[in-house]
């Protein structure tokens, strides 16, 4: 049974004027590319970011920039997949990342 | 005769070998959860915890073929209320994935951690949920009763053999609570500090005030950091200083010189060598048991 919160000393909770976001990565496969969707947990499209596109082996296959739509777009056949890749975007002031393993690859192109 | 003997060892290795592959596997993001996967799946059932020992599980990133093995578990235990950044960064199967603390969302603590400013953003913050649920038994034993449910649920164990251990693991977790609570029963007038804001969920289960510094396990304050936690002692009346792990000799030296009682709490995301979840948390117990009231 959950004791009663009502006799909780409740220190942790703060009030939060401030606005809040951090960033949000999210990555796709459509087949022939990867596609990169950068956006702040408040809704706000990442308009620039630096995306960098390593493989399994952490080594850098793909450097680019968020267009202003906050995506990216990445050719399949411009990086080596086949151990899976992991995308980190950084915008200045915030960085996030999104892993896709071989399996998310191939599940998305129907292999 | 030797020929039959050897085919016959051969037949029992391969049996084994196919029993351990076919064992299910469970996934867990944190210690306490892996720990009780452990306590009540038992040997049906394959316990895995990807994160390496002295690494926080909250801040873990994970590497390719981490997210391919947890891709492929049969169950992926969540903790929930935040806890594990990385499971936001990668495709996890919905149908495998149980968040052991949703039983209790309503019961999740808001946090405001950094306020920051960069770019044209202006000055904002970065609020989240305090994520150390299981420093509350009570909310831990919820866990642990989410874990039985859904391994029973997907036909991963019978309810009839984990139900006693179940029974066994609710027990302990009862008796840890009414040792937390004798341990801290006269500390409520008592203000605690704590180096890292972990200790929310024991804050609240036994009406104790914690404030919290944001000190990097393990080492030593700067002295910008000593003049912040001296103020806050001064402000305060705090006499008592927690820590979540270990830190060096000359740190404990340079508290104490402020007149502060040292505490190490750990709080139990990682494994710690040589002890277990609850032998441990009875151990932080203990220490706080002896520290001075006000």
């Amino acid at each position: 049974m959950i004791r009663s919160l009502g006799l909780a000393a409740l220190v942790a909770a703060a009030p939060m004027g401030a606005a809040a976001h951090q960033l949000v990565v999210f990555a796709s496969v459509d087949c022939e590319s990867v596609v990169v969707e950068a956006k702040f947990s408040n809704g706000r499209v990442a308009q620039q970011g630096d995306v960098r596109v390593l493989d399994g082996e952490n080594t850098l296959q793909s450097e680019l920039t968020l267009e202003e739509d906050g995506t990216a777009r990445v050719p399949l056949d411009s990086v080596d997949h086949s151990g899976g890749l992991v995308i980190e975007v950084d915008t200045g002031g915030h960085d996030n990342y999104w892993i896709l393993t071989p399996e998310d690859i191939a599940r998305k192109c129907g292999s | 005769m030797r020929k039959l003997i050897v085919w016959t060892c051969l037949a029992i290795g391969l049996a084994t070998g196919a029993l351990a592959q076919d064992k299910p596997r469970v996934v867990a993001v944190n210690y306490p959860l892996h720990y009780f996967a452990e306590r009540i799946l038992g040997d049906a059932v394959e316990v895995a915890f990807p994160v390496p020992e002295g690494v926080d599980p909250s801040f873990w990133r994970p590497s390719i073929s981490d997210i391919s093995d947890i891709q492929s578990a049969d169950l992926i235990l969540l903790n929930g209320a935040g806890f594990a950044a990385w499971i936001d960064r990668v495709s996890l199967p919905r149908s495998k994935i149980v968040n052991t603390s949703a039983g209790f969302k309503d019961s999740y603590i808001a946090t405001e951690t950094i306020t920051h400013s960069h770019g044209d953003g202006g000055e904002h913050s970065h609020e989240g949920t305090a994520t150390y649920t299981w420093l509350d038994p009570d909310l831990a034993a919820l866990q642990a009763e989410s874990i039985a449910t859904a391994a029973v649920a997907r036909g991963l164990v019978a309810e009839a053999d984990i139900a006693p251990r179940l029974a066994a693991l609710r027990a302990e977790l009862e008796a840890l609570d009414a040792e937390a609570t004798a341990a801290v029963a006269d500390l409520q007038d008592t203000i605690l500090i704590a180096t890292h804001p972990r200790y929310q969920y024991f804050a609240r289960a036994y009406g104790v005030t914690i404030r919290s510094l944001e000190w990097e396990a393990g080492a030593a304050p700067t002295a910008d950091q000593l003049a912040t936690l001296e103020a806050l002692a001064t402000e305060t009346g705090a006499r008592v200083l927690i820590w979540e792990s270990q830190p060096p000799a000359e740190a404990l030296e340079a508290t104490a010189a402020l007149g502060l009682r040292n505490v190490v709490f750990d709080p139990l995301a990682n494994t710690v060598p040589g002890t277990d979840l609850l032998r441990a948390y009875s151990d932080s117990l203990t220490a706080l048991s002896d520290v001075p009231r006000n």
